[in-house]
């Protein structure tokens, strides 16, 4: 229909006719175009005298059927089972979509992702379920719809979680940056389903307010989105005068009560919760909050240090304290010197613990129990002070004084006594430790690959302690026993399996799975010869038609669809055990031009390696065949995707044992290799 | 006080190693099983000897082969005592043990950066290393480093 010049005459005015389907240049009368190709559409009269179109409906995505243009033989299997999987998730999807109110282009796109995680073969050992709920949820977080993962585990009837898993799979294989869920997207479904009537549109906006201020307030991090937006919700509603419950909004909002408290209770921390309504509509504070686990963080830290000081503003009492006790010794000693003698077996510090409490409990009553631990540790701790819990206290001194205010100096042992009742059992474990460590040091560099075991460090008194007696290892026995009865029957009766089918001389044990061997790769000039040398190295399957390989070789003009049918089913053949085994192995050198009728003594070869020597010299002897096979047709050629694997000399010892292999092993291990490429390749 | 108050000090702790060694003979798990205080075993269920001891705080999972695996201590140098007093005890028991291999597999830290940190943007900036656990997409973890709460620590 392009109004061009003509060849002829060079002029430009061409007069088409759609009837007649012509294009004829008006100045010379030649004729440029010829049945042109209309579109338009025509009708027939139908039996009861209606019109109807001409014409076949083709869907947009190609329907059942791939076109086919003449090799129809090739793609039959694949593409109809790949076509299918994507009709049933389209229906799928669109269903599910559907449900949700979703759109048709959020739909498209949701299907465009699950063909590419079909492509990607993400599909596989996933529930389709799961997939293409993630698929529309993924279209979900993309769009930003209001649309949240519980309703599609509602609608789907399984567990959020397990959705969210496939999810975040999905969204990693594909490289899809999936954008942080903004409450704010939440409000206005929420506030439909609320049903504020007239006013909706205010109470939205007041919550929207509410929780872009919680955003800057960092209340929103690491938060179920929906549970801000409750909050948001029940507090803008009672601005603009309706009492909605906490359990309405709950039903709505699917979080708990108690988050929806929390919510709230740190909203209330922030300043912003400060301001009169007019205000916050008004002003936005310009400072932000740190998020509530850290203020909580900190605040829990000022509460340790505020304990810390506490205990070492009793130290301050202990000081005063200390000094009675010392002259109330002294005067008790001098007194009471009997007594003293009849407890002199005693050691000192119970006198001195004894005297501090008694004392402590004239002076200090309201702090008696606190005292008298505090002497009873500084009694004992006397002796056990550390050079380490001292240094610490030097420490903790400057400390103190840099930050606090009027700390009078106080004296060592009485500190050492606070920070060793603190941490008296790591002070103690400490010191353990860092001599084990130091020694360890040197064993680490000692004992490099000796392999004895090195006993220093290790106390033999705490090993025996970990041992159990006679009559405790009786008991644990009998109790074991018991725990164990079911286990210790099947055992037993394994055994005895073991032991019937020794006899019967049928046992064998189970190998401990091997990893497929590689075999070195086939080098072959042609496909055909790689063919040939894999056939003669393979175990051949039942399944192959060799009269239709001895048809390639021979007969290369002869049933080109026969021939490209076996070696195509060749690789991927069925999973059937193919233990060909012939009773006598006789060797025989191996063409493919050989006559049907010695497929038995043909196959001998396959069945050990020797022979393939043979085979090799017997190959220069059969170029001609080949060569002139090498133009059978090409597209006969099987699809290998990498070298082909083999398995190796130790075939010789799988004869004994009748093990069934699959098609896989046979040609090699990894047959996901071929297996893929073939499912993609429709 | 500790760390945050020493400048010299790490303010990172070591929460978990894990190591394994090779006692170099086989072991009879049910006799362990039943000589040990602080042993068990439930064949039906795994098929190791599960120990434990009090000081360093650990557990030590040992296989028939000889082989055994030695969680839960804090530094290095505990991770190889307890495994030495696990080798100890099995050598008490009567076998032949060894101590061949030793050679730490994982250790788990945790820092304290001691400013909140905005998740989404980490999961943004550093999507190589970070993922968001399918939980409540709270927590995300940075797989070189550091699993990083919005706490800061």
């Amino acid at each position: 229909m392009s109004s061009r010049v003509c060849k002829h005459c060079g002029s430009s005015d061409i007069d088409v006719d759609q009837a007649r389907g012509d294009a004829v240049c008006m100045g010379c009368g030649s004729v440029l175009e010829d049945s042109i190709i209309v579109s338009e559409v025509e009708f027939v009269e139908t039996g009861g005298g209606g019109s109807l179109a001409v014409g076949q409906f083709v869907s947009s995505e190609g329907g059942l059927k791939n076109p086919t243009f003449g090799d129809g033989h090739f793609s039959g299997m694949g593409s109809e089972s790949r076509a299918q999987t994507l009709q049933r998730a389209k229906q799928h999807i669109n269903t599910l979509g559907h449900q949700l109110q979703m759109n048709q282009h959020c739909l498209d796109t949701a299907f465009n992702f699950y063909k590419m995680a079909l492509n990607k073969s993400l599909t596989r050992g996933r529930k389709s379920d799961h997939m293409m709920a993630a698929c529309i949820y993924l279209v979900c977080r993309t769009e930003g719809t209001p649309h949240m993962l519980l309703d599609l585990s509602d609608i789907l009837q399984v567990n959020v979680f397990v959705l969210g898993k496939t999810f975040l799979m999905l969204a990693k294989e594909l490289c899809i940056n999936a954008p942080a869920i903004d409450p704010c997207l939440y409000i206005p479904r929420f506030t439909q389903m609320l049903e504020f009537g007239e006013k909706s549109h205010e109470v939205s906006m007041t919550a929207l307010r509410l929780v872009q201020r919680m955003k800057r307030d960092w209340m929103h991090t690491g938060r179920r989105p929906s549970g801000l937006c409750g909050a948001a919700l029940l507090v803008a509603a009672r601005l603009h005068d309706f009492c909605r419950t906490t359990k309405e909004i709950v039903n709505v909002v699917k979080v708990c009560e108690n988050t929806l408290r929390k919510r709230l209770t740190e909203f209330e921390d922030t300043p912003t919760s400060q301001l009169t309504i007019e205000e916050f509509m008004r002003v936005d504070l310009d400072e932000e909050c740190d998020p509530p686990c850290f203020t909580a963080g900190l605040r829990k830290k000022k509460d340790q240090q505020l304990k810390l000081e506490l205990q070492k503003k009793i130290g301050d009492f202990e000081d005063e304290i200390q000094e009675f006790q010392d002259e109330i010794d002294a005067e008790l000693e001098s007194c009471r010197p009997k007594l003293r003698g009849v407890y002199a077996a005693y050691t000192k510090e119970d006198i001195l613990s004894d005297d501090g409490s008694s004392s402590s409990s004239k002076e200090e009553p309201s702090e008696g129990d606190e005292l008298h631990a505090v002497a009873k540790h500084f009694g004992r701790e006397l002796e056990e002070l550390t050079l380490e819990a001292l240094i610490k206290l030097e420490g903790g001194e400057l400390e103190e004084e840099g930050q606090e205010e009027n700390v009078p100096k106080r004296k060592g042992p009485s500190l050492a006594s606070i920070l060793g009742r603190m941490t008296s059992s790591s002070s103690l474990g400490l010191s353990e430790t860092f001599s084990h460590s130091v020694r360890d040091d040197v064993d680490i560099d000692g004992t490099a690959d000796s392999g004895e075991l090195d006993l220093s460090g290790i106390d033999d008194s705490e090993i025996n302690l970990y041992l159990l007696s006679d009559r405790e290892v009786q008991i644990k026995t009998a109790l074991w026993m018991a725990e164990n009865a079911d286990y210790l029957k099947a055992q037993k009766e394994k055994e005895a399996k073991i032991q019937k089918e020794k006899e019967l001389g049928i046992y064998k044990e189970k190998k401990p799975r091997r990893p497929s061997k590689k075999h070195p790769a086939i080098r072959a000039s042609t496909a055909d010869e790689a063919i040939e040398k894999m056939l003669e190295q393979k175990k051949i399957s039942t399944k192959i038609n060799y009269d239709v390989l001895k048809d390639l070789v021979v007969k290369p003009g002869s049933s080109p669809a026969g021939a490209e049918d076996s070696p195509k089913v060749g690789p991927p053949a069925p999973r059937t055990p193919a233990c060909t085994r012939r009773p006598a192995p006789t060797r025989t050198p191996l063409s493919l031009s050989m006559p049907l009728s010695t497929l038995g003594k043909r196959l001998q070869p396959f069945i050990s390696r020797q022979p393939n020597k043979k085979l090799a010299v017997e190959q220069t002897k059969a170029p001609p065949p080949t060569a002139a096979t090498a133009e059978a047709p090409p597209s006969a050629a099987v699809v290998e995707s990498g070298p082909v694997l083999y398995d190796d000399v130790d075939e010789e010892e799988d004869e004994e044992e009748e093990t069934c292999v699959s098609a896989m092993e046979l040609l090699g291990g990894d047959g996901y290799g071929c297996d893929g490429d073939y499912d993609d390749g429709y | 006080e500790g760390p945050e108050n020493d400048p010299t000090a790490d303010p990172t702790e070591s929460q978990n190693i894990v190591s394994t060694v090779n006692l170099g003979c086989p072991l009879d798990l049910k006799f362990i099983a039943l000589q040990a205080r602080n042993a068990e075993y439930n064949p039906k269920r795994f098929a190791a000897v599960i120990m434990r001891i009090r000081e360093p705080r650990t557990t030590a999972l040992i296989f028939s082969s000889g082989k055994m695996v030695c969680t839960g201590a804090k530094s290095e140098e505990q991770s190889r005592l307890a495994a030495r007093k696990y080798a100890r005890v099995v050598q008490k028991l009567g076998f032949p043990a060894r101590f061949l291999d030793f050679k730490i597999q994982n250790m788990v830290a945790s820092c304290d950066v001691c400013f909140p940190i905005r998740l989404e943007g980490l999961v943004l900036t550093h999507q190589q290393f970070s993922s968001q656990t399918a939980a409540q997409l709270v927590n995300n973890t940075h797989k070189m480093v550091f699993t990083s709460t919005s706490v800061g620590s």
